[in-house]
């Protein structure tokens, strides 16, 4: 038989995330929004965040391997639920080494992993670290990446421009992705940290979004930008085994579930708001036609919801158990953020032309929900993973 | 070791895989949906109905009144279990499905009004079917003890049922003669059977008023057709994929034209999500909601993907020699069962509305 319950473990830590939610990301991610610009960086939020243990690393963990945990994806996409529910931008500008811990965790040397992730250990003061791939002209192919490293004498030098970026303007470093052949596709690229401070680290600016506005997403330059040669993720050996490495991440996929998992949580608050709404302003049970249609959307709302929390999960149960679950994660991906779309959209229409004011928080959460489509694999590129292995569909078509 | 201490998950799993007793039923039904009805599939739906034998061994295995208690002669098996056989039938032949069950989605009110003799008799009586109908707008007209009135189509046989249960709104009636049913030319689920049912005067033999009762009754059937549109849609699905990586068109097979790749893939999805809403619902059975959600997905879903199972054969989709088109018309009509989407979708709004 099944099991959906979560269980009280878990539920205590989700109990966190509530309070946490309510009484911070919310609120400052609609401040941030009517704002226009993200939480800043010295907010003092984060300083409350990083002391009570949120990105903070401990010393022995970072200096450890990733390690096969029974339950971590699903806590995972219970979690990320969670946080995304109260506010999915404001989750973002979280303090921590974020996206930028994985690659330096199961890349990097032992010494690399110390220096690096070593200072997210320090309760002082709060840190970011952040990811760079996606260049203005490769997106979804990654393999077209045109930011180059070359190397000269004890040093690298890298050329080109990164952008959507988060978290890169207050990031202590950033995790850099160039080609050393641009001819060779993944072959060729090889992962830098680059330190903030790092000369040729040029133009950082946030750019404007159309929601997710807690958090900057940020483009930048690099000039002839000279990066420490021990600053080459893993070292020269580890591209030379890299196959081995792509091949063991390939099968269980935890991210994907969890990204995805994010437009349940949006979409969930979209419910809820428009529930509330509806409940105030309105006695559904009253024959009224229109009452009829909002007693429909929002029926339909909380079952299309369901479906895709149950695709996530699903997706990560396997992940938990080690059962290749690439076609699973990516129907999560390209489930989930489609009817979030639709569902905040009818969210919207519950509240009538009411829905459309920002004091609603509705068309906030339907501005920011579009981005939960695209960024970790567009719903097109989620299509084509799932019809490789379900098609066989060829890699270059 | 220097690293923290393992949180205790001990007690706390989501899981969504089926248990092992759970597949091995499923490998059962699997076997006999593949190897019994889907190579008969035509020959059922052209004599509209299902050889005896076929009838007799699906109940054998003992699938037919699984979920029933004990009491009633079933084996008191979870209606997640039944839903994984029904799915495994639905992908041999949909149509077949009720001819095979007996009672079908009329189980769960047959066990609400205690007609455990009636259960008791299904497993053992390759010819007993017990019809369904929900009319939840009272069209059947309740007269003193009697009903009268005629009801457009249930995949019922032309020779009558042993027994027809009405799901009204306002309560679960069970009636034995007076039933009159006159074969129609229906769209799908031939292999079931299809009539007009004439209710005159008919005598009620059994009956509850109590609201929570015809609930459950409601839901167990929206669970039941549910599963059934799953199996269907997967099967439709399988097809096409299969048949889209064979074909070929421009140099390559089908498949591997993003146009149609998307739509392939799309239908897969279609398929699971409908799944995991009836397993949710099948799990903790019961939830009026829950199981209007399973079939409201479901039907939703294997609309979708039926009819575009068709479109990926191309003309021989819409042909009789593959069996999709006739996947697109057990779909329509099974999703008309139970109330259909209308019905299902009222009922979860009414959730939403606090009625």
């Amino acid at each position: 038989m099944i099991d959906l319950d979560p269980g009280p473990a878990i539920a205590a830590q989700l109990e966190r995330v509530r309070w946490l939610g309510r009484e911070f990301l919310r609120p400052l991610g609609i401040e941030a929004d009517r704002r226009g610009t993200a939480i800043p960086a010295d907010h003092p939020f984060f300083q409350t965040a990083w002391d009570s243990g949120i990105g903070q690393l401990r010393l022995d963990e970072a200096d450890e391997r990733p390690r096969g945990e029974r339950m971590a994806a699903r806590r995972g996409v219970l979690l990320a639920e969670e946080m995304a529910y109260w506010d999915r931008g404001a989750a973002v500008a979280l303090p921590g080494p974020g996206l930028g811990e994985p690659p330096v965790r199961r890349m990097g040397t032992p010494e690399q992993r110390r220096r690096f992730l070593g200072p997210f250990a320090d309760p002082s003061r709060p840190r970011w670290a952040a990811f760079a791939m996606t260049e203005p002209a490769a997106g979804s192919d990654v393999a077209a990446i045109r930011t180059t490293a070359r190397r000269d004498g004890d040093a690298w030098v890298l050329n080109g421009a990164k952008t959507f970026i988060s978290n890169a303007i207050r990031a202590d470093w950033i995790v850099v992705w160039a080609t050393v052949d641009a001819q060779a596709g993944r072959a060729g690229h090889r992962a830098f940290v680059v330190e903030g401070s790092t000369p040729g680290l040029e133009d950082m600016r946030a750019e404007h979004k159309m929601g997710l506005i807690a958090y900057e997403s940020a483009s930048f330059t690099l000039r002839d930008c000279r990066v420490p040669a021990a600053n080459l993720l893993g070292g020269e050996d580890h591209y030379e085994s890299r196959a081995g490495f792509k091949g063991a991440m390939a099968s269980f996929n935890a991210t994907r579930p969890a990204i995805a998992v994010m437009a349940v949580g949006i979409a969930r608050a979209a419910y809820d708001a428009a529930r509330d709404f509806a409940r105030a302003h309105y006695t559904l049970a009253r024959p009224i036609p229109r009452y009829h249609r909002i007693a429909e959307k929002l029926a339909r709302i909380a079952r299309k919801v369901e479906a895709a929390r149950l695709l996530c999960w699903r997706a990560a149960t396997l992940a938990d158990v080690e059962v290749p679950n690439q076609v699973e994660a990516s129907m999560a991906k390209a489930f989930a953020p489609a009817v979030a779309q639709e569902a905040t959209s009818l969210a919207l229409e519950v509240l009538g032309d009411a829905g459309v004011r920002s004091d609603h928080y509705v068309e906030k959460l339907y501005r920011d929900v579009k981005a939960m489509d695209i960024v970790e694999g567009t719903g097109q590129i989620q299509r084509v993973v799932i019809a490789r292995r379900l098609l066989g569909y060829p890699s270059q078509p | 070791m220097t690293a923290r201490a393992p949180l205790d998950y001990a007690d706390a799993v989501i899981d969504l895989r089926p248990g092992a007793d759970e597949e091995l039923i499923r490998a059962t039904a699997r076997a006999f949906a593949r190897e019994r009805l889907a190579p008969a599939m035509r020959r059922h739906e052209e004599r509209r109905g299902v050889d005896s034998e076929i009838v007799r061994a699906y109940r054998d295995l003992g699938f037919a009144t699984m979920e029933a208690p004990e009491a009633a002669g079933g084996q008191g098996l979870s209606l997640f279990a039944k839903a994984i056989v029904l799915e495994e039938i639905g992908a041999g032949d949909p149509a077949a499905s009720f001819a095979l069950d007996g009672a079908g989605p009329a189980l769960g009110a047959l066990v609400e009004l205690g007609e455990n003799d009636l259960l008791r008799r299904i497993p053992h009586d390759p010819d007993l079917r017990v019809g369904v109908v929900y009319d939840p707008a009272s069209a059947l007209v309740l007269e003193g003890e009697a009903i009268t009135g005629t009801h457009p189509w249930a995949p019922v046989p032309a020779r009558g049922c042993a027994a027809v249960v009405v799901i009204r709104g306002d309560r679960l009636v069970l009636v034995r003669e007076g039933v009159r049913c006159t074969p129609v030319d229906a769209c799908g689920l031939a292999a079931s059977g299809a009539c007009r049912l004439d209710f005159e005067r008919a005598p009620v033999e059994s009956a509850t008023l109590d609201a929570a009762a015809i609930a459950r009754a409601l839901a167990h059937a929206r669970i039941w057709c549910a599963a059934v549109l799953v199996g269907a849609a997967r099967a439709a699905s399988e097809y096409a994929i299969r048949y889209a990586q064979e074909r070929v068109a421009f140099g390559r097979p089908i498949a591997h034209h993003q146009g149609l790749a998307f739509l392939l893939v799309d239908m897969a999805t279609a398929v699971d999500a409908a799944r995991l809403l009836v397993w949710r619902a099948a799990a903790v059975p019961g939830n009026a909601r829950d199981a209007a959600w399973a079939f409201a997905e479901a039907a939703e879903q294997a609309l979708f993907v039926a009819p575009n199972a068709v479109q990926a054969l191309g003309g021989h989709g819409f042909m009789k020699d593959h069996p999709v088109e006739k996947w697109m018309r057990d779909i329509r009509t099974l999703a008309q069962a139970a109330g259909g989407r209308d019905e299902a979708e009222l009922t979860a709004a009414l959730a939403e509305a606090g009625a």
